[in-house]
Order: C-alpha cells, then sequence, then structure tokens
C-alpha cells in the first residue's frame, strides 16, 4: 500500500442534518485527484480510507469510482476526535508512501488529522498545500504563509500533503466504473485504538460585535481606513511567547476564545 | 450489434422513473434507474399535494412510512376577484385517517423515499448521471442511452422515459408530433416557513390535517391559477400561468405571486412568513391535445414526459398520474421481455393499460377542462361576476327589499359583458367536463 487518499463524509454545511447532502469535501476531492494522478504517474494502486459510520461509504464507492483500486473504513461515529482518527488511519497504512489528505474538514475545520497521521508513521508533511506538481519521486507543493508570501517545498515520501480544495479538481467517474463501485467490496475494519469524542470544537470565526465609535479624519478615505482598521490588521494579531506545552496549549484555548473562534 | 448492458433503463428518478423502476426489478429484471440530480428528488419541485391511492398495491400502507407533511382534510376553492373572494370550503376527517386521500409532501423527500424502494426492489439507482441522447439500432429501434459520463453509453432491452416535461428523450425518438408553447404553463411557488402553531390556527386544522386551496382570478391578465397549501411549518403559494400570456404581458412570475400574496383574502394567512425556497417548473397542461405516442420499438414515455399531468382547474394531478403511467410502464416492459419482443407490439400493453384505467379515462372526461379553465372569460369575466352576486345576494340594502338571484345574475351578466350564449356554452362544457 503506497498511495493513500484519506477522505471524510461530511455534512452540506447548509444542510447540516440531511445526510442526503453529504459527501466528500472540495478539498478531499482535491486529494483524492492528486492520489490518482501520483497512481497513474508512478502505475501504482490507490488505497482510499475513511474513519466513520456505515453512511461514509458513500465517499469511498464515489473514490472507486473515480479509479481508486481498494477502500477501507474503520468504523467510528462521526464524532471521533482529530487525534484519534489520525491514530486509527496511521494503524492501517504504515506502509504508505504517500498519504494524500484535505487541508481540514468542512464540519470540524481543525485540519489536525494530517499532521498527526505524519506523526504517526514519521513521515514529512507539507500541509495547507494550494499548488503540486507531480514528478515520480517527489513532489513540488506551494504553502500559503502569512501576509501573502509564498513556500514552495520539495517533498519526499514517506509524506503526508494535506492540500486546500481549489488545487484540484476531482475527474468525473465513468459509467461502467460508477455501477461497479456500486457493488465493489469495501473492507470494514474496527479501530485498533479507543476512539474518543472530539472534545475541542472550534467554528468558524466570528468576530464578537463591537461598539464602533465615529471615524475620526479629514477625507472619506481617512475615515474608511481607520473604519476598516486595513492598516493595522496584521499588527493586531501577532505574538509569539515561549511556554511549557501545557501553558502553551491553554494560552492557545485562551487565544481562540478571546479572538471569537470559541464562546468558552 | 453488440449486446445489452442491462435489460431495462429508466430515465429519470421522479415518482414515473421509480414506480417504473419497482416493478421491473420486482419482477427480476436487471434495471438502471439514471437521474441527473445528486440525489433523487433534488431538483424536483410541485404545488404540494400528492394523491397516494394508486401505491396500495405497490406498497401496502404506505402511509405508515411515506414521508408526508400533512393529511389534508380540508379542500377549497376560492374566486378572486382585486377585492373580492367566493371560497367553497369543504372538510372530511375521514381524510385525516388511514387509508386517507391526499397528502402534501416534498418532492425532494417523496422521491428520494420512493427510490429507495426500488433500490430495495434491486434497480440500481446512479445519480449525477444525465441522458443526453439515444442510442438505435439501424432499423431505428432504441437500444440505450448515452450519458454525460466518461464511457457513458449504456445499452439495454428497453428505454423507459420518464425524464419529465419537455422529454428530450421522446423528442429525439421523434414521438411528439409537435410542441407549442400553448399547450405548457409556467408554475412558480414560494416556500414560505411558519410556526405549525400559526399554521394550525389560520388554517384551522390540528395535527398532521392539512389544507388544500386552489385559486382562480389571482393572476391579473395572465391566465392561470394559484395555490395555497400547508406544509407542517411551511406554505406552499404559487400560480400556474399560460406561457404565450405571459410572454404577452411581459410580467416577471414573482409579480404575480407576490400580488396573489397581497390579496386582502391571502395575506392574512401568509402574514410575517419567511421566505425560504422560490422554485418554477413547466407543467404539461394540454392533456391529450398535446400526447405523444406512448411507445416505440424498445422505448415508452411515462409521466410528465408523456403529458400526462391532468391540470384541469380544480384539479392539479400528475404525480400519481406519473406513478401509474411509470408503473404500467414497467408491467409492460415484463410482459414483453418475457415475450421476448420489445417491437412496438410486444409493447402495446402500456397503452392498453393507460386507455383502460383512470389515467386516460381521467384525460378523455376532462379534455374540454384545461382549455375551458383558461379561457378568458373564465379567468376575466366569471370571477368578477360570480363574486358580485354573491356580494348582492348577501348585502342587506334596506329598505329595499331582497332582489331575486334570477335578476342579480342576469345583470352582474350583463355588466361583465358576457353573452348569454356564451354562458350557457361554457356551462354546458364545464358540467360535460366535471359532471
Ligand atoms: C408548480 C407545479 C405545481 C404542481 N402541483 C402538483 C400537485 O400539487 N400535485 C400533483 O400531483 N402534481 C403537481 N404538479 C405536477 C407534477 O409535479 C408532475 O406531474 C410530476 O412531477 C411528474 O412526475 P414525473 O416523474 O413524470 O416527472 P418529474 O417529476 O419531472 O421527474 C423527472 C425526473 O427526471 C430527471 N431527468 C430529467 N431529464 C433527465 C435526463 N436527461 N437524465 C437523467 N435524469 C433526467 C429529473 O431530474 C427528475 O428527477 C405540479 C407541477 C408544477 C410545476
Amino acid at each position: 500500500m503506497s498511495i493513500v487518499a484519506c477522505v471524510k463524509w461530511v455534512s452540506h454545511p447548509g444542510e447540516p442534518h440531511d445526510e442526503r447532502f453529504a459527501g466528500m469535501s472540495m478539498a478531499d476531492q482535491s486529494a483524492l485527484e492528486f492520489a490518482l494522478q501520483q497512481g497513474e504517474l508512478l502505475g501504482q494502486p490507490v488505497t482510499v480510507i475513511t474513519v466513520g459510520p456505515a453512511g461514509a461509504d458513500k465517499v469511498l464507492r464515489d473514490a472507486l469510482a473515480c479509479g481508486a483500486t481498494r477502500a477501507i473504513r474503520i468504523e467510528a461515529p462521526t464524532t471521533a476526535a482529530g487525534t484519534d482518527v489520525a491514530t486509527a488511519i496511521a494503524d492501517h497504512i504504515a506502509d504508505a508512501e504517500w498519504v494524500w489528505c484535505g487541508d481540514y474538514s468542512l464540519d470540524r475545520g481543525a485540519g489536525s488529522v494530517p499532521p498527526f497521521i505524519a506523526a504517526h508513521l514519521g513521515a514529512e508533511q507539507a500541509l495547507g498545500v494550494i499548488a503540486v506538481t507531480l514528478l515520480g519521486a517527489t513532489v513540488h507543493a506551494t504553502r500559503r504563509l502569512d501576509g501573502g508570501r509564498r513556500e514552495l517545498l520539495e517533498v519526499t515520501a514517506p509524506a503526508v500533503v494535506s492540500v486546500e480544495g481549489a488545487t484540484a479538481r476531482l475527474r468525473r467517474a465513468g459509467l461502467q466504473h460508477l455501477r461497479s463501485a456500486a457493488a465493489a467490496t469495501i473492507e470494514v475494519m474496527p479501530a485498533t485504538t479507543p476512539i474518543h469524542r472530539a472534545e475541542f470544537m472550534v467554528r468558524p470565526y466570528r468576530p464578537r460585535a463591537r461598539e464602533l465609535p465615529a471615524p475620526t479624519g479629514e477625507s472619506p478615505l481617512d475615515r474608511l481606513r481607520v473604519l476598516t482598521d486595513a492598516a493595522a490588521a496584521s499588527a493586531a494579531r501577532g505574538e509569539t511567547v515561549h511556554l511549557a506545552p501545557a501553558d502553551a496549549a491553554a494560552r492557545i484555548v485562551h487565544a481562540l476564545r478571546d479572538w471569537g473562534y470559541r464562546d468558552s | 450489434m453488440s449486446t445489452p448492458d442491462v435489460d431495462v433503463i429508466v430515465v429519470g428518478a421522479g415518482p414515473a422513473g421509480s414506480c417504473a423502476a419497482i416493478v421491473a426489478a420486482r419482477a427480476g429484471l436487471d434495471v438502471v434507474l439514471l437521474e441527473r440530480g445528486p440525489f433523487p428528488g433534488s431538483k424536483n419541485m410541485y404545488g404540494g399535494v400528492v394523491y397516494p391511492r394508486i401505491l396500495d398495491t405497490l406498497i401496502p400502507n404506505w402511509w405508515e412510512e411515506a414521508p408526508i407533511q400533512r393529511w389534508v382534510t380540508r379542500r377549497s376553492t376560492m374566486l378572486l376577484t382585486d377585492t373580492q373572494a367566493l371560497t367553497i370550503d369543504f372538510r372530511s376527517e375521514a381524510w385525516g385517517e388511514p387509508p386517507y386521500n391526499g397528502a402534501t409532501a416534498f418532492r425532494p423527500d417523496w422521491d428520494h423515499w420512493l427510490a429507495g424502494h426500488a433500490e430495495a426492489a434491486g434497480a440500481q439507482v446512479l445519480t449525477d448521471t444525465t441522458v443526453v441522447g439515444l442510442i438505435r439500432d439501424p432499423g431505428g429501434a432504441v437500444v440505450g442511452v448515452r450519458t454525460d459520463r466518461p464511457d457513458g453509453d449504456l445499452r439495454a432491452k428497453v428505454v423507459i422515459a420518464c425524464d419529465g416535461v419537455n422529454s428530450f428523450l421522446a423528442k429525439e425518438a421523434g414521438l411528439y408530433e409537435h410542441t407549442d408553447a400553448k399547450h405548457y404553463t409556467l408554475g412558480v411557488k414560494e416556500t414560505l416557513a411558519l410556526p405549525k402553531e400559526v399554521i394550525d390556527e389560520r388554517f384551522a386544522v390540528r395535527d398532521r390535517h392539512g389544507v388544500d386551496i386552489e385559486i382562480l382570478g389571482c393572476t391579473g391578465n395572465v391566465n392561470g391559477g394559484g395555490f395555497l397549501y400547508t406544509g407542517l411549518d411551511t406554505l406552499a403559494v404559487g400560480v400556474v400561468l399560460k406561457l404565450p400570456k405571459l410572454a404577452a404581458q411581459k410580467k416577471r412570475p414573482e409579480e404575480i405571486v407576490a400580488g396573489l400574496k397581497q390579496h386582502p383574502a391571502i395575506a392574512p394567512l401568509v402574514q410575517g412568513a419567511e421566505l425560504k425556497e422560490y422554485s418554477a417548473h413547466l407543467i404539461p397542461e394540454a392533456g391529450l391535445t398535446m400526447m405523444p405516442k406512448m411507445t416505440m420499438p424498445g422505448m415508452l414515455v411515462a409521466g410528465d414526459a408523456a403529458a400526462l399531468c391532468l391540470a384541469a382547474g380544480i384539479w392539479l394531478e400528475g404525480v400519481n398520474f406519473a406513478m401509474a403511467s411509470g408503473m404500467y410502464a414497467g408491467e409492460a416492459v415484463v410482459e414483453a421481455l418475457q415475450a421476448n419482443d420489445t417491437s412496438a407490439t410486444g409493447l402495446a400493453g402500456y397503452q392498453r393499460r393507460l386507455s383502460d384505467t383512470f389515467v386516460l379515462k381521467d384525460h378523455r372526461k376532462l379534455h374540454r377542462a384545461p382549455e375551458l379553465v383558461l379561457s378568458d372569460r373564465v379567468q376575466h369575466l366569471y370571477p368578477g361576476m360570480v363574486a358580485n352576486v354573491a356580494e348582492r345576494m348577501f348585502r342587506v340594502d334596506n329598505p329595499h327589499p331582497k332582489p331575486g338571484l334570477r335578476r342579480i345574475l342576469n345583470e352582474e351578466r350583463k355588466k361583465a359583458g358576457v353573452r348569454r350564449r356564451d354562458l350557457l356554452r361554457d356551462g354546458w362544457t364545464g358540467f360535460r367536463s366535471f359532471g
């Protein structure tokens, strides 16, 4: 098992309680497409893996229809914690050379699974990638950095690459593949370690309402600048702290709450 | 010639397609049901009331599992003028108990549920797959379909086209002699959210009981009709508009719906409701006048694709006609494949079933109704005339004595500019259609 795509069955943000709208996120679709392209380039089969309940078979069948050769589902509820998801996946793909993931899932959004998988496998990691060039033994990946900068990485196996949704467009499955995928076998396996409920949830950034004084400034442009905080935006956030891991984690949680990512 | 991939391809997982697939798959045939939407029902809309009696044999006790919103226990017909409303209101408690009569349901729920039965029967339901054309043999017989997927050709012994109104497949096969915009109406609908208790109170219903209101005289200069149905915590309000009139009046359909919602008889019912969804769809309105040939070698057409929707004033029934025709198409295909004859003769059992059942019997009986209901007199003269008669009947004009009905009728008829001859003729047509 050398090339693996990790995909998640997620609900649609607009219809969170309706399974009919659930499927693969754009980011996971991109990841699957790169895995398939790499499989073609290296002449290797592609395994697709998910952690979730029986409903998640849908995304595996979609992946099989697109050309994946093997599908594994690790039985777990949708509420499984990211660390446990990563452990469960890593245990089943210990010999993987290339692992492709979406940068973060639509429902949870923490983006923690890919780095945890990399840590378990002792693999290189290229996370939140916005462009990929497949070059046989290596992969060139472009990462987005703060302030509009870019980081160019040369990645070699074993590696975990997580990609943004717009990096690739998943191919359309052929009709005959679609038909055979519907009847294909999905290997359902238990998790090798206990799966816990995710306790720490983030949600999309929603700044708290605050009172704004009328902007001061000579010209409308000056007032607009004050109002939109345009010049000050990047300076307001930056902070480097040196703390012990536990204290650093507590500080991050505190900051997330402060910035409006968490309610309590 | 290459061998078929499957026995039967059904195109379109609407009510017609799913019922056809259920019947064929239950008979042990290898069936593929192709649907262009991401799931069955996802692309489909209608006013909101389904009459599922025809399912009694296909899915016994369907009411115990069908995804319904409310059971229709009140049916009203309203005649509106700008300032008046005359309503005939009927309610029956019996319709709120098994085996029920009509129900409001959302199409994404209803169609998804029916397609689930097709899948359970063994049909393979493939979504996100649009059929873009027919595959024909040198003799012209249909032997499969082309889809928009890579390697998208699929061959079958028979194709059942259930692709809805304006069926490209039926047209491509040449089954429609001619099509004309005047045979279609445009249906537009707003889905409005209101708390259940508010709906219960405003429409005088309880529990899962609901209301179906058909409305005439609410579409201004554009010939058509309106409807208002109750979901559990939603209302469906909309209009059905004659296409050529709509084009000639250069009116936007949403303006006409907005006008209906502002009518003094409707506004209090929809007040404070939140707009959730706006949708629009064509309706094949002309019944027998527009129906295509139902079969050709290797292919049958069912549901709206065959213009089988019954749109006749107080009746707007398409889903039950679609489900029934789908079932009959499925049965005819089973019969034809058993006899190994998919020629027009082999598939003739379909036309026979349509003719012998309510599907074509109702259409024959009501074949004058659509034209009558959408005629200028019924649309623009009669509602005002009838409402004025009612107003004068109920007005207390003391010290004047009460006038006789005949006198009022005559005066109002003249005032409306309706000739006695036309009134009698329309009355006779109406009596023959609905009587
Ligand atoms: C505004 C409005 C109000 C109505 N109100 C009512 C009502 O209250 N009660 C009632 O009984 N009827 C009503 N009708 C009529 C009713 O909606 C139709 O008669 C009924 O939906 C017909 O069912 P069908 O299965 O034939 O077609 P459809 O329901 O149109 O289903 C066709 C299916 O085929 C699919 N499809 C189409 N083309 C392709 C293709 N090329 N490839 C793959 N799939 C394809 C579509 O996505 C769809 O799922 C109303 C219609 C409208 C427009």
